[in-house]
């Protein structure tokens, strides 16, 4: 097993400030990555400090209301434990991903009391999850969709069938665990260990 | 080229997460095609994040969130988003990718009047509507004013109106003080914001007036 460093340690948070302003700012863009690669609940414990309380005093600021306000922390503080894996580092500090969503969370609350309709639209207008934008040519998709065929290629038997499920053949998690007559919660740590996996192989190879 | 973009203010809205649904739909759609609003926009993103989350600041209360910390990560699992599959419309015998925004809405069927056909989005927004518009070859919308305002994304196609011609990506927005008759002579797709009906200001064309509020 082929020990991968951890490709967000390496780099600088984009946009360099002087030393003062990025020290806090690193730091917490290294525990954004510590959370994302190995889910490390002492890391997402300093995020979890760093921005609990002023998560609360901007949605005190938004709703003036200190429910509401704590749903807002919930929410924000939930995807970025959850969804971690989405952040990368190049593509700004952890500050940045943390305030987009604490934004999206936001914008979906107000429109919940406004409608009273729960819906999670912000994730369509303002995806946590972006593909590289169409400027790159069809050959480099190519290139990069077989070059990501070939890294799933090399994961266990197990991890390959459930990421083919999935991002292929587009089936549920639900459905894919009914399909192969294994639990739900099989699904989902076969799927995140192998994209674990991915992430460290393809992050390397791009460095 | 792209010559018209939402104002710095629009954008600094946007990315705050004020503007109406139908707005951000329509600025996100934007940005999906205009790389230098996309720039200014993760600007503003991390200047508001630096302004909230690393400027010091002395009224933050301390709170004991140990209960929600505990329940967050008591559950170790994380979440996979659907692969967004680009999403395309046929028009006038094209096949077109919609921006994700607008793919990804409710929409209705679209309803055809004369050279034009409106698709509404099905969205809850005050008094907002946003539509899909084609508008077909030689087609043209009669002279009119708006009561509020319209904006108008160009997706696909041309029009031009007596301020000049519009490529796609053209973020278009007009008010009560602007008057116009776009008209597209290859034919175009376009994603509209109104929040009035519009008003149509010469001849027989004022008989259209009780149906403006199709036409958007």
């Amino acid at each position: 097993m082929v020990n991968h460093a951890p490709r967000c340690e390496t780099r600088a948070v984009a946009g360099n400030k002087t030393n003062m302003e990025q020290a806090p700012t690193q730091a917490l863009t290294d525990a954004l990555c510590k959370v994302a690669e190995d889910r490390d609940k002492r890391a997402f414990a300093q995020l979890f400090e760093y921005f609990a309380p002023k998560i609360k005093r901007f949605g005190i600021k938004q709703f003036a209301n200190e429910a509401l306000a704590m749903e807002l922390v919930q929410e924000t503080l939930t995807t970025v434990w959850r969804k971690a894996h989405l952040y990368h580092p190049d593509k700004g500090a952890a500050t940045t991903w943390v305030y987009t969503v604490m934004r999206n969370a936001s914008f979906d609350a107000l429109r919940k009391m406004k409608s009273n309709k729960e819906e999670h639209i912000s994730e369509e207008i303002w995806p946590l999850f972006q593909e590289e934008q169409s400027t790159d040519s069809d050959f480099q998709d190519h290139l990069q969709s077989k070059q990501i065929q070939d890294h799933i290629s090399k994961l266990p038997p197990a991890q390959q069938e459930v990421v083919k499920g999935v991002y292929f053949q587009e089936m549920s998690q639900e459905q894919l665990a009914e399909h192969l007559s294994i639990p739900v919660g099989t699904v989902k740590s076969r799927l995140r260990l192998a994209l674990q996996k991915l992430r460290a192989e393809i992050g390397d190879s791009n460095d | 080229m792209i010559k018209h973009h939402p104002t710095e203010q629009l954008l600094t809205q946007f990315s705050q997460g004020e503007l109406p649904a139908t707005l951000s739909i329509a600025v996100s759609a934007h940005l999906e095609l205009c790389e230098c609003c996309r720039a200014k926009v993760e600007s503003l993103e991390k200047r508001h994040a630096e302004q909230l989350f690393t400027l010091p600041s002395n009224d933050i209360e301390e709170d004991d969130f140990a209960d929600l910390f505990a329940q967050i990560t008591s559950n170790d699992e994380i979440d996979i988003p659907k692969p967004s599959e680009p999403k395309t419309l046929e028009y006038q015998n094209k096949t077109v990718s919609l921006p994700r925004a607008i793919a990804n809405m409710q929409r209705g069927n679209f309803v055809q009047l004369g050279k034009l056909a409106r698709s509404r989005l099905q969205l809850d927004d005050g008094e907002l509507r946003a539509s899909l518009l084609q508008i077909g070859a030689g087609g043209e919308i009669p002279h009119h004013t708006h009561t509020g305002f319209e904006l108008t994304l160009l997706l696909d196609g041309e029009f031009s109106d007596e301020s000049g011609s519009y490529v796609p990506g053209d973020f278009i927005w007009l008010d009560g003080r602007h008057h116009h008759s776009p008209a597209t002579q290859s034919g175009c797709l376009c994603f509209t914001v109104v929040n009035s009906a519009l008003h149509f200001n010469k001849g027989l064309s004022k008989l259209l007036n009780p149906i403006g509020n199709l036409i958007y």
